[in-house]
């Protein structure tokens, strides 16, 4: 059926190594978010900190989102991916890279290996994005997730600039006291630009589609779409060349009337919804509540003034942790548990259609599991947060325990989903 | 030739035989899904059979089609399916039937 986006889809050589390299990532996460507790309710400006905040955003969430868009490419923009030999390729200089990249933080190995890894990154993005936009130049439909994602993009390939640029700085320290300008820099490009951006611009196509449900208003996409880049490039010139003080607050109301409109395309496809929430859902409709505690954290942040240092401290990582281990990490769940089982239903299952009985996608991973672990995971995002809200040790260390053992869950049912030939009965 | 209420007493029969053919995504089958827009019989060996994809992107279109065309020929070996894919008009949750629309919330 020429046209058709099975014939579009990717191998799953492409796609799936990038979700199980995720899943050990997140293991590898939890087990270091257990070992630096400490450094959650201390100073957070550690190797420690630093290390955990690149494999989040790195080997965690970029790794799994980079693996979905080579699957989702044929949805969204209705053509082939431009190179699957380029994207097989680009995995591993991107495994191999976060690895070196994620140990020089962790061991301070700021001056003689930081540089190289820090390269090496930067060459992956770009080639993954170079062969983003040759694909998106035969692009049959060039709609607004097609804009968010191509946008979402240019954000990634300005957040590796700015990386490699600060990670030269820690050789040659040409930044001088600018260098904390460029981080938060980079960090709002990565989180605002690159995630939040990515995020809503997959969830446009994929919310409604997951959810059945129709007649939504564009206009408010559009409008979150021109708000969220309009923020970001102020707040960007305002950094970059003002260094203005109050004008943080107009920057900080656009992005946040940019998310409200999202929000509210978001809360319109569920009231329109003609499915019951599966577990998929329920993950990434919780990740959209979850996408106000970053607000209200950046709204302390910018508008109490006379905040006092110890309390505005634990803010600013709780801002980060409901970012990171909050909003993504609930997304990437609920989309994982949506899509991976799809792809290897395709790959594994679909030839037999209308010959055999097959599973559905649904019947490839462990439902309890999956339960399990979405009540395992909330009650670590609640004790976490408690924890370094009211600097209490032991309450980080047991929600970091819980996030070992969420990480296992979900490595188990991946692998499930994976690895696990399901019986064919072939029809008489 | 058949007559004018057989031809359509087998194009309710390939109807009802279509109604085993599931989406695996959304577990509900296609007739009560609405794909099945139109099923001609012309009293022969031959079906035509039009249908649409909830979306062009449909990441599981060609296998919904092959399924179609494979459940029609099982049950009526010697005969020919055609299956017409079109996108005119597009398939919107209102084409669910009542049946559907309760198996989506089960």
């Amino acid at each position: 059926m020429i046209g058709l986006s099975t014939e579009r889809s990717p191998s799953t050589k492409v796609v799936v190594p990038h979700f199980i390299a995720a899943s050990l990532a997140l293991i590898i996460l939890s087990i270091l978010t257990f070992l630096s507790a400490n450094s959650f309710i201390g100073s957070f400006h550690t190797q420690y900190i630093l290390t955990i905040v690149h494999i989040a955003a790195l080997s965690w969430g970029t790794m799994i989102i980079i693996g979905s868009l080579y699957q989702l490419i044929p949805v969204v923009f209705e053509t082939k991916l431009y190179s699957e030999s380029l994207a097989i390729f680009n995995f591993w200089l991107f495994v191999i890279s976060i690895s070196l990249f994620a140990y020089s933080f962790w061991a301070s190995k700021l001056l003689d290996l930081m540089p190289y890894s820090s390269s090496m990154i930067f060459i992956s993005v770009w080639l993954f994005t170079i062969n983003i936009i040759l694909s998106y130049k035969s692009a049959n439909k060039k709609d607004i997730s097609a804009k968010f994602i191509i946008t979402a993009i240019f954000w990634l390939m300005m957040t590796s600039l700015l990386g490699l640029l600060l990670a030269f700085n820690y050789k040659y320290g040409f930044l001088d006291n600018t260098n904390y300008r460029y981080l938060k820099i980079h960090a709002h490009f990565g989180i605002v630009g690159w995630f939040l951006q990515l995020i809503m611009g997959v969830g446009t196509t994929l919310v409604p589609m997951f959810l059945v449900s129709h007649k939504l208003d564009n206009k408010k996409i559009e409008r979150a779409y021109y708000l969220l880049n309009t923020g970001l490039v102020l707040l960007y010139i305002d950094w970059q060349f003002l260094q203005t003080s109050f004008l943080i607050y107009l920057y900080w109301t656009i992005i946040s009337l940019s998310i409200i409109q999202y929000s509210s395309f978001i809360y319109d496809s569920y009231k329109n919804k003609l499915r019951k929430l599966d577990i998929g859902m329920r993950h990434t409709m919780l990740a959209f509540v979850l996408v106000s505690l970053p607000v209200i954290f950046s709204a302390i942040i910018v508008f109490i003034p006379y905040t006092q240092f110890a309390f505005l401290k634990n803010i600013i990582v709780l801002y980060g942790v409901s970012i990171f281990l909050g909003f993504f990490t609930n997304m990437i769940f609920g989309q994982t548990y949506k899509t991976i089982p799809f792809i290897i239903w395709l790959n594994r299952y679909q030839k037999y259609v209308g010959r055999a009985k097959t599973p559905f996608p649904r019947e490839l991973y462990n439902e309890k599991i999956a339960n399990i672990q979405f009540y395992s995971y909330n009650i670590m995002l609640m004790t976490f947060t408690v924890g370094i809200l009211f600097n209490v040790l032991l309450l980080v260390q047991i929600g970091a325990s819980l996030l070992i053992f969420t990480a296992l869950l979900y490595n188990i049912n991946m692998f499930k989903i994976i690895f696990e030939k399901k019986e064919i009965i072939m029809n008489k | 030739m058949k007559t004018p209420a057989e031809i359509e007493k087998i194009e309710n029969d390939v109807r009802e035989l279509l109604k085993s053919v599931i989406d695996p995504e959304v577990e509900i089958n296609l007739v009560d899904l609405g794909l099945i827009y139109n099923i001609d019989y012309d009293g022969d060996k031959n079906f035509d059979i039009t249908m649409t994809l909830s979306t062009p992107s449909c990441p599981i279109g060609d296998s919904i089609v092959m399924n179609v065309m494979q459940t029609v020929n099982e049950a009526y070996p010697g005969y020919d399916t055609n299956v017409n894919l079109t996108f005119d008009p597009p398939w919107t949750p209102d084409m669910i039937s009542e049946e559907g629309k309760k198996a989506l919330n089960k």
